[in-house]
């Protein structure tokens, strides 16, 4: 099989479009059913009350990871087609520090801020607003962070390649570690545990 | 053993399934194909025979005239021929590069070399590397220098050549070549002639850059 | 009682419908492993990740674009998600897709009784409080993405999942910043 299908050229752009439509009504599913449209319970995460931003988001990584591991190794997925966001490791640094500031005032993230606004949290619609000022801020301090916005480029490098380890150990390794963490926040939950149900 | 997996909890057996795959991983293997491929031979062959995957340099001409960007124009020459004189427009890749460079296997790609050998073979390579919309320049920057750059124009063309004769003028001195008189006796060959400077076309030279970037990130 | 209802917590108190009741979320593990597969979907199809934030930026881009035409297109930064005009700058695959986003949230929150107005918050904040708080962390968390080329979904799920280094750097700093920001707005969660 050729995948990624797009990248083989089985259909244009027109129908990529439709796709990514679908695709997001899954993103935008999956999200609500675990509980990430509202704001209380992804913000519980940071007082390790109740641990599910941690268990959803390993599990998603853990999935796809896996399974595109194997879909490669079987020759059905070509790997190297999959685009990998290039690295700039200081930007990328001090920007999720300051996004993980805003997580926790806001109580959401982008993509989880939509799923609150279409089941109704008016704090998730403010907070979409607060997003879209941000962007123009800084769209608007463009020239003056460029420098920093370029520095410490490293390229489309995985971590595979940053250890120079196989492909699969980092797998396995990244699999051993979400379990770790698994256990360590089912067993933290039911210590200090309330986890926010819906009400 | 039986009776301890079904002790185990939902969460317990995912997590089983997850560390068996995750141990299995450690060593199933490189997950990149590589350059290694496999072809469809037959395939090949017939379209080798239809020669579907020619253009022609009149073609190709009028397509850069028109501004046109809906494809690649790929030169495969060294890159000292390649800064010496190049098809305007095109982007200079070896074809041991070729597999690196970034295009993508969507994209309608035009070949050429000196001749048209190393675009033939660099066409077979993208071809089993399941590239779609691959061609070849047909006869290469040799066939581009004797009809687009240096036409050869008869000194008493008949009336009913008159037309196309302009037409050819034209466009060799659009792409700052010169239309020539050799006669049929080929004794003074195009290859010996002057090549235009780079940076002909001055006027009209289609505009590859200023699309919009592909944003696949976030 | 069906192996299914069973797995996804639908247990004998919730079996009884009562209109209007909401249900509970569903087991983390589940949830993660059907957005896992929408990643490993989008990768197969597409090539791709998922994404959100930058779907916002079109949409800054344009609205700017819309109201100060001149001023929008000589910073670098908007013109790139303008273009050059042969495409309108919202027909973007992530604009496509975050619209998905917000109908798939939808559905799975009405099938589920969850969809009401309402304002997410601890017991200790007034509603008011809440919402600066929420606008003054978008704000934030938008800095943040564009800093950092990506958001919660582009690059600690989907550069999480491909390994990338970058994305592995951002997801530790993620958690990082929470958890040193979260004692001081404990009043607003808890």
């Amino acid at each position: 099989m050729n995948a990624p299908f797009y990248k083989y050229g089985l259909f244009q752009d027109e129908v990529s479009l439709v796709v990514a439509f679908v695709i997001g009504i899954g993103f935008g599913f999956f999200l609500e059913r675990g509980g990430f449209g509202n704001g209380r319970k992804l913000a519980a995460q940071f007082y390790f009350t109740d641990m599910t931003v941690l268990k959803v988001m390993f599990t998603a990584i853990v999935t796809a990871m896996v399974g595109l591991y194997y879909l490669s190794v079987f020759g059905v997925v070509d790997l190297a087609l999959v685009y990998v966001n290039p690295t700039y490791l200081l930007p990328q640094v001090l920007g999720g520090l300051i996004l993980g500031i805003g997580f926790v005032i806001g109580g959401y993230c982008p993509g989880t801020s939509c799923v609150a606004v279409s089941t109704g949290r008016i704090d998730g619609l403010v907070y979409l607003l607060g997003i879209v000022g941000g962007i123009f801020v800084f769209g608007e301090a463009y020239p003056l962070v460029k420098g920093f916005y370029f520095s410490t480029p490293m390229g489309q490098i995985t971590l595979p390649q940053l250890f120079n380890l196989p492909y699969g150990v980092l797998v396995f390794a990244v699999v051993a570690m979400a379990l770790g963490a698994f256990a360590a926040a089912e067993w933290g939950e039911k210590k200090l545990g309330s986890r926010i149900v819906e009400n | 053993m039986k009776q301890k997996l079904a002790r185990l909890g939902l969460n317990g057996r995912l997590a089983l399934i997850a560390f068996t795959l995750g141990l299995i991983a450690l060593f199933a293997g490189n997950p990149y194909q590589g350059s290694q491929v496999t072809l469809d031979a037959k395939e090949l062959g017939i379209m080798v025979d239809r020669q579907v995957d020619h253009i022609t340099v009149d073609e190709l001409a009028d397509w850069i005239i028109k501004g046109r960007s809906d494809y690649r124009l790929i030169d495969l020459r060294p890159e000292n021929d390649f800064s010496t004189y190049h098809v305007p427009t095109a982007e200079n890749v070896t074809v041991a590069g070729l597999t690196e460079y970034p295009i993508q296997r969507n994209e309608k790609i035009v070949l050429y070399s000196e001749g048209g050998i190393h675009s033939a073979q660099a066409w077979m390579l993208l071809k089993a590397l399941k590239y779609r919309g691959v061609y070849i320049l047909r006869g290469g920057l040799e066939e581009w220098r004797d009809r687009i750059l240096f036409p050869n124009i008869p000194e008493n063309p008949t009336p009913d050549q008159a037309s196309l004769l302009e037409t050819m003028k034209e466009v060799s001195r659009y792409f700052g070549g010169t239309p020539q008189a050799r006669g049929q006796g080929k004794d003074s060959p195009a290859s010996a002639l002057t090549l235009p400077k780079l940076e002909m076309p001055s006027s009209g030279s289609p505009a590859v850059a200023g699309k919009k970037k592909k944003k696949e990130g976030c | 009682m069906s192996t299914l209802a069973r797995i996804l917590h639908l247990d004998k108190t919730h079996e009884v419908h009562i209109a209007h009741v909401a249900q509970p979320y569903w087991n983390p593990y589940l949830s993660g492993i059907g957005l896992g597969l929408v990643l490993l979907a989008a990768f197969v199809v597409m090539g791709r990740g998922l994404g959100a934030s930058g779907a916002f930026s079109s949409l800054v881009a344009t609205g700017l674009h819309a109201v100060a035409p001149d001023h929008t297109t000589s910073n670098e930064y908007f013109t790139e998600y303008i273009g050059d005009g042969t495409q309108h700058p919202l027909k973007d695959w992530l604009v496509f897709e975050v619209l998905g986003v917000f109908a798939g949230g939808f559905i799975s929150g009405a099938l589920a009784n969850r969809i009401k107005p309402t304002v997410e918050k601890g017991p200790r904040i007034s509603r008011r409080n809440r919402l600066l708080l929420a606008f003054l962390g978008g704000g934030i968390m938008g800095i943040g993405a564009k800093l950092a080329r990506g958001c919660t979904s582009g690059q600690a799920l989907t550069g999480g999942a491909l390994l990338g280094v970058g994305s592995w750097a951002f997801m530790l700093a993620v958690f990082a910043g929470a958890y040193a920001t979260a004692y001081f707005v404990r009043r607003q969660w808890t």
